[in-house]
């Protein structure tokens, strides 16, 4: 494995932090449009998910590479005559968000979160024994 | 006739290492949720027990030589074996050892400060 740089213990906490609040905000995304049938482009809302990498080979951290739609499953079909968005027999077009998927991943999110806030836990046990040398 | 290195000087280079460690696991867990990702280890306890058995200054040169990547450990649907149960546990054990290693060094520098004092 080539090391091409290692940071410090409290960056890759932070880039570990930074990259599973965007996790939050991209999982309220898709479940605040649970049953968008609008978009821009002209069908259904397709759910968002992050594109991750580590850093560039080194001991530095996760990167956020984008953050993109859910190409791999298919939009969820409803019978609801009435909708103002259905065909000529009754069927609309809903999202492809699952809810107890992104309840899911939102759990996992926030224990990553968690995890990466412990690392800057310790690592500050670790700098206060350093700063003690001081005294 | 060769000085015999300071115990301040195995002390430091343990503290180097243990401080590398500590980055290697806090990047394990920033990766959990990285596809394809497997987790680091760092090893130098080997290496300095080496240099202090033979008498010679340790040398933990290059970080490269110390970080070794997984091969054989059972992976998640994504491709990744970080298990964060077992990285919080490094991580403190890795902090124990460091705070070890710290507190250490600064009776080694006390015994000195002492040693200085009492000539006088």
């Amino acid at each position: 494995m080539e090391i091409r740089g290692i940071s410090n213990p409290i960056d890759i906490a932070i880039s570990g932090l930074r990259v599973e609040s965007t996790r939050m905000n991209v999982i309220a995304e898709n479940i605040a449009n649970a049953s968008t049938t609008r978009t821009p482009s002209g069908e259904p809302y397709r759910r968002q998910d992050l594109l991750l990498s580590t850093s560039d080979g080194g001991i530095s951290g996760v990167r956020l590479e984008d953050v993109v739609a859910d190409r791999a499953t298919d939009f969820r079909t409803v019978h609801q005559p009435g909708h103002p968005d259905a065909d000529a027999n009754g069927f609309v077009q809903m999202p492809n968000v699952e809810l107890p998927m992104e309840m899911m991943n939102l759990v996992s999110a926030s224990r990553a979160y968690e995890a990466n806030a412990a690392v800057m836990k310790q690592y500050k046990e670790m700098m206060e024994v350093a700063i003690e040398l001081l005294r | 006739m060769v000085n015999k290195p300071q115990m301040s000087e195995y002390l430091e280079a343990a503290l180097r290492g243990a401080a590398l460690r500590q980055s290697v696991l806090a990047n394990n867990i920033a990766n959990m949720n990285t596809p394809g990702f497997r987790r680091g280890e760092a090893k130098f306890e080997k290496l300095l027990s080496e240099a202090m058995d033979g008498g010679k200054a340790p040398e933990l040169a290059d970080p490269a030589e110390l970080i070794a990547e997984s091969r054989n450990t059972p992976v998640d649907f994504q491709g990744n074996d970080v298990d964060l149960e077992m990285e919080v546990g490094e991580m403190i054990k890795n902090t124990a050892l460091y705070k070890t290693y710290m507190r250490l060094l600064g009776g080694a520098y006390r015994k000195m400060e002492l040693a200085m004092r009492d000539n006088i």
